[in-house]
């Protein structure tokens, strides 16, 4: 009886601790839509069935990880979804008609992505381009150069590349695995390293940054360049998976992983957000997609299902944080 | 000053770069000779290569000078600005593949009413001035693919569950041929039991078919409007596969040459493709008779549809250049 007590007291002062978190209300809200699935349909909670849907999701969430750091810089990074496309194009490139070794196929694709995001970081700090502006052109640029080199063919990987992304480790498929290990260290660097607070630092008031002695170019600088390797990162394991590399890959991306990043906590006018919170913002979505598949919901209603859900989540979770401040 | 001169540098450098992406066209145009633009939906969609070649194999054999232009994305409105940009150039004939079935009916007029010849292929616009289409009738592709899927189902026990991949919803094209299927399976065994949206993307495309696939075990057959999956290699559809294994029918709409492996691999039962090459082909020689005074009778040239199945994929395969 007593010890019940204990318990129960224990996890509402838990509970009150977390209460205020974004992250803790993200996944409230996955798991919310998660019971529900479940109990809509048997063929949700299936092993095979939620790898598959973390494994669609991992690619948008990796490249979440890096928007993420942009965003609670402050900025924004429009670029994602065509350095992403770009990226895994040219290591198909490499491994295809070039016939390069896998790791050199890799490592090119990896290159590009961050020498994409340098560019980013150089348009906005050393031109004071604005980041919407910057990254908007970097969108148009980088898109376009992916049509220019393949006139629109779809490029093959040769088999051995792509168990790098359909294999699987025991039930986890590799891209799980990288996109939880990515978010491991990232989110180590953003709360553990002193860079990584910096960036924090000049989401919150970029003045004050300055004045303490930040080097505010040289944090935003890193952090382009970070979402750049990571949409690089997510667009060579992403070929991987599907053995194919196309010219139109992660079009309109941009807009999801945005979402993600926003669901999961982060605040577009800077400073806040956490790495966990954009992956979860990410499963919501993959989630969401997958369920409406296997609730067998017409696939006519299913974008204005997508965006219904969201925002009566968002503002479900705002209701519950503002009745406890 | 020295920022004022900078500015200046930019806008200078921004000015010299654009004339570098200069289309040459080929080779120079000749002042007496005959120029026929051939537009797609989009420069970014592989299908309309086979036209590219089409037309081009027709312009060199005719002396005719073929222009490959398009909307990067396929997309109504940039169309339109780009046949406009085609009447400004004083083209003699437009080939276009619409966007859209009427959106582009003032903008053919405006280039009828300049003394250019006009015709579609692969999608239509028939209440616009073109004089002829070029292609295949989509209604028809979806009734040959779901007459396909019947034959096979001949026999098995009612009803003969079979989903529906489609690309993006309400284009003019699928729909059709979707309708077409709808109709052919009515009053058969074969029942439509879903239609899902793939939304034009071959990453999508597999996803969707991996996810209803293990999400529905009594699943008989699959009908895809479009062969977006099939630009995957074979080992990616692993869902898809298993399903083969347990006896699964699967019919596809197109037959472009990294699909012909799913036929070869025993993943597909039948390929219903279009003929891309003949509509360049046809279109650009019928064009050229109607700029040269003759007029066209015949205001649907039918370029065919060609079924492949594993007894004809090694014939028609030796017959298509590799992607």
């Amino acid at each position: 009886m007593t010890t019940g007590n204990t318990t129960l007291t224990g996890i509402l002062t838990w509970y009150r601790r977390q209460a205020k978190s974004s992250t803790f209300g993200v996944a409230l809200i996955l798991l919310a839509l998660c019971i529900v699935l479940a109990l809509s349909t048997d063929r949700f909670l299936t092993q095979t069935n939620l790898f598959s849907v973390m494994r669609a999701f991992s690619f948008i969430a990796i490249i979440a990880i890096g928007e993420c750091m942009v965003i609670i810089s402050g900025g924004v990074d429009l670029s994602v979804g065509s350095i992403f496309g770009f990226s895994g194009l040219i290591t198909a490139i490499a491994l295809n008609r070039w016939s390069w070794s896998i790791p050199g196929g890799i490592a090119l694709g990896m290159a590009v992505g961050t020498g994409f995001g340098m560019v980013n970081g150089t348009l906005i700090t050393r031109l004071r381009i604005p980041p919407f502006i910057a990254t908007l052109g970097m969108l148009s640029v980088v898109r376009g150069l992916a049509y220019a080199i393949t006139s629109g063919y779809p490029v093959r990987t040769p088999s051995p590349y792509n168990v790098l992304g359909q294999g699987y480790l025991g039930p986890v498929p590799y891209p799980v695995i990288y996109m939880a290990a990515l978010a491991v260290v990232f989110s180590v660097f953003l709360k553990k390293t002193v860079q990584g607070r910096r960036i924090y630092a000049i989401g919150g008031n970029e003045q004050a940054s300055a004045i303490s002695g930040i080097r505010v170019n040289r944090v935003k600088m890193l952090v382009y360049t970070l979402a750049g390797l990571l949409a690089g990162i997510s667009g060579v394991i992403s070929i991987a998976r599907l053995g194919v590399a196309q010219s139109t890959a992660g079009l309109g991306w941009e807009l999801d992983v945005v979402a993600a990043v926003i669901i999961g906590g982060a605040s577009l006018s800077g400073g806040k957000g956490t790495i966990l919170g954009a992956i979860l913002g990410a499963a919501i979505m993959g989630v969401l997609r997958n369920g409406l598949v296997l609730l067998n919901v017409s696939p006519y209603w299913q974008q204005a299902v997508i965006g219904l859900v969201i925002i009566i989540a968002i503002a479900a979770d705002q209701m519950r944080r503002g009745s406890d401040q | 000053m020295k920022k004022l001169m900078l500015m200046a540098l930019v806008l200078l450098l921004a000015a010299g770069v654009m004339p570098l992406f200069a289309r040459g066209g080929g080779e120079a145009a000749r002042p007496d000779q005959i120029t026929i633009a051939v537009v797609p939906k989009g420069l970014d969609n592989p299908v309309f290569l086979d036209t590219k070649s089409g037309a081009e194999a027709a312009g060199a054999e005719l002396g005719v000078r073929i222009i490959w232009t398009g909307p990067v994305r396929a997309d109504a409105t940039e169309q339109v600005a780009v046949l406009e940009g085609l009447i400004q150039q004083g083209v003699d004939g437009i080939l276009v593949s619409a966007n859209d079935p009427t959106a582009l009916n003032s903008v053919i007029q405006s280039a009828t009413d300049a003394g250019i010849k006009v015709a579609t292929f692969d999608s239509d616009a028939p209440e616009s001035a073109r004089l002829f289409y070029a292609g295949s009738d989509n209604y028809v592709l979806g009734e040959t693919s779901a007459q396909l899927l019947v034959e096979l189902a001949e026999g098995m026990r009612a009803p003969v569950d079979t989903a529906v991949l489609t690309g993006v919803l309400g284009a003019f094209n699928l729909e059709e041929r979707i309708r077409g299927v709808r109709d052919t399976v009515a009053g058969t065994n074969v029942r439509i039991a879903s239609v899902q949206a793939g939304e034009d993307d071959i990453d999508r495309s597999v996803q969707v078919i991996e996810d209803y696939t293990e999400a529905n075990p009594g699943l008989d057959a699959w009908i895809f409007v479009g062969g977006w999956p099939f630009f995957a290699p074979p080992e990616t559809l692993s869902a898809l596969r298993r399903f083969r294994d347990r006896g699964g029918l699967v019919v596809s709409v197109d037959s472009f040459y990294p699909m012909l492996e799913f036929v070869e691999e025993g993943m597909a039962d039948y390929l219903v493709g279009q003929n891309f090459f003949a509509m360049g082909d046809l279109g650009v020689r019928h064009l050229l008779r109607a700029i040269n005074g003759e007029t066209i009778a015949q205001e649907i040239i039918d370029t065919g549809l060609e079924i492949v199945n594993p007894d004809n994929v090694a014939e028609v395969k030796a017959a298509k250049d590799p992607w």
